[in-house]
């Protein structure tokens, strides 16, 4: 694959927020982020919080309408969509094929058992039924959900139990880009390993990620890269090593 | 797929009072009432356009009083309406105006083409019916003529809506509301329509009723393809049901969008209000 064929490339990306309850204050969440992420790699974004990590992700998804910008992603069929000039219908049809995002939380799932929750994921994604279920089912044993919880109503599981069906429903089909916004900060040691050998191995089946999480560890093992953010840009990129000891020293460059 | 919309609607408008243009002036989200000074006449809903894809939810936020509701009544022919189109992929593919139609071709376009499910069940059941006759009347306006075939699509329908068959033939009256609602939700289904209007359909219900009768409503429309319109004033059911959304305010759309970005970025004032109270 050549190397200039980005998964998603981000343009002079600005959001402004315009709070109308406090006289029309303007808050800069980006104020102009470039960023290329190549299939296969693993980004990660790094930065104190209020840096607009979380943002960008929210920018790229659509979730947050971007200001200025663009956010060229290429889909599975090889062509070249601009997110924030699709319609919205079009990028309600784009999300879980060709762009996923996996949130810290598991959203207004009240009332289903996690086998149903990911399997419904597939197949709104196009997977047949019979399929989404036997993928939701790897997918569940291999992040340690106990198979007798399988139909009980995620309302009731723990925060580490619904975050792992998070992330199974976030990643049953392989999408283009998967976002990623701090997908483990619930989980225990052991499910926390199985959940990261999980987002490793889309990796390496050519998924590109873009992902945000707090602790470093991490990231030194993940990414391929890290994107080092401070005040709505991005300060430095490039090799995990470099970037995590100008993180950990504290140093400004 | 921008083309595939299973339901279209266009400048819709309704005027209670005069119809003076004149009071689209001093009316609206800017002016902050629905009542013109200069007319008298109330805008309960001006320039409402939208469209809806088979299998796609389209929500309807808003106070009570924004025109929610109005929309919704003119859309299912439920009152007339003083401006604007709503054309249905199912009505000569989509090129009939449906408000042009004469009021009994209209009123037969909801025995397939278009269901509506009320806020009060009392609206779209008949009490002193069974729960059985009710989902037949709906069968026989369709053509349905042999009984014992009516009654096995019947309790068909009950058990997708997870009415005990036990109850068919009890009068819809004697049950509790939730129960109402599913059978409503069955009778509304029972020709497949392809368009489905949702009006408060969990609003007034216990919060544990409630959250059944709307997990039976997601898995419908999830299972169904069917295109829907759900109006509520409620955020946590536009989040459940729904993709994007339109938000009222005095008679007008102030914005539309994906449903999560309203939700987290609201830009209009009003939806920033509406979404903050919502929160706290």
């Amino acid at each position: 694959m050549s190397t200039h064929e980005h998964i998603l490339s981000c343009r002079g990306l600005t959001k402004d927020f315009v709070l109308h309850t406090i006289d029309g204050r303007r808050v800069e969440a980006l104020r102009g982020v470039d960023l290329d992420i190549l299939p296969g790699e693993h980004v990660a974004l790094a930065g104190s919080s209020g840096a607009g990590k979380s943002s960008l992700l929210k920018c790229i998804y659509r979730t947050y309408e971007p200001t200025s910008g663009s956010v060229v992603l290429r889909l599975r069929s090889g062509a070249e969509v601009d997110l924030p000039s699709l319609s919205d219908q079009e990028m309600a049809h784009l999300r879980g094929r060709d762009i996923g995002y996996v949130s810290q939380f598991l959203r207004a799932e009240p009332r289903r058992g996690p086998l149903d929750i990911v399997t419904r994921a597939g197949v709104s994604r196009g997977m047949d039924r019979a399929t989404a279920r036997d993928a939701a089912a790897v997918s569940l044993k291999r992040l340690n959900i106990e198979e007798k919880l399988w139909d009980v109503h995620a309302s009731v599981l723990s925060g580490g139990e619904k975050q792992r069906i998070n992330l199974a429903a976030g990643t049953i089909s392989s999408p283009q880009l998967l976002l990623l916004d701090e997908p483990v900060s619930a989980l225990d040691p052991a499910n926390r390993e199985a959940a990261l050998e999980l987002i490793g191995d889309l990796t390496s089946q050519g998924v590109a990620v873009l992902a945000v999480f707090h602790d470093i560890e991490a990231m030194e093992r993940l990414a391929s890269r890290i994107v080092l953010m401070r005040n709505g840009r991005v300060e430095m990129s490039g090799n995990p090593d470099l970037v995590l000891e100008v993180l950990t020293q504290g140093a400004r460059v | 797929m921008n083309n595939d919309w299973a339901l279209k609607v266009a400048s819709l408008g309704k005027i209670h009072g005069i119809t003076d243009l004149r009071a689209l002036e001093d009316t609206g989200p800017d002016i902050g009432t629905a009542k013109s000074a200069l007319t008298g006449s109330i805008v309960a809903a001006w320039d409402v356009g939208f469209e809806v894809a088979p299998g796609e939810a389209l929500g309807v936020i808003g106070e009570s009083g924004s025109g929610k509701s109005t929309v919704m009544r003119c859309i299912a022919g439920d009152q007339s309406s003083t401006a604007g189109e709503v054309y249905l992929r199912s009505v000569d593919n989509g090129r009939t105006n449906v408000l042009d139609l004469d009021p009994s071709s209209r009123r037969r376009l909801r025995v397939a083409d278009l269901a509506v499910v009320y806020q009060d069940p009392a609206e779209g059941l008949r009490l002193n019916v069974t729960a059985g006759g009710n989902i037949a009347e709906a069968l026989t306006a369709a053509g349905w003529r042999h009984f014992g075939r009516i009654r096995d699509r019947a309790a068909e329908l009950l058990e997708r809506t997870e009415v005990p068959l036990s109850r068919m033939d009890d009068l819809v009256g004697t049950f509790s509301g939730g129960m109402r609602q599913r059978v409503q939700l069955a009778k509304a289904l029972a020709n497949e329509p392809p368009v489905v209007l949702l009006d408060e359909p969990t609003t007034g219900l216990d919060a544990s009723v409630a959250a059944g009768v709307l997990d039976l409503i997601r898995n419908l429309l999830e299972e169904t393809g069917v295109a829907a319109v759900v109006v509520s004033h409620d955020f946590a059911v536009i989040e459940m049901l729904t993709t994007r959304c339109v938000v009222m305010n005095h008679g007008r759309i102030v914005e539309a969008g994906l449903t999560d970005r309203l939700l987290e970025d609201p830009h209009h004032p009003y939806s920033q209000r509406l979404v903050g109270a919502a929160r706290a």
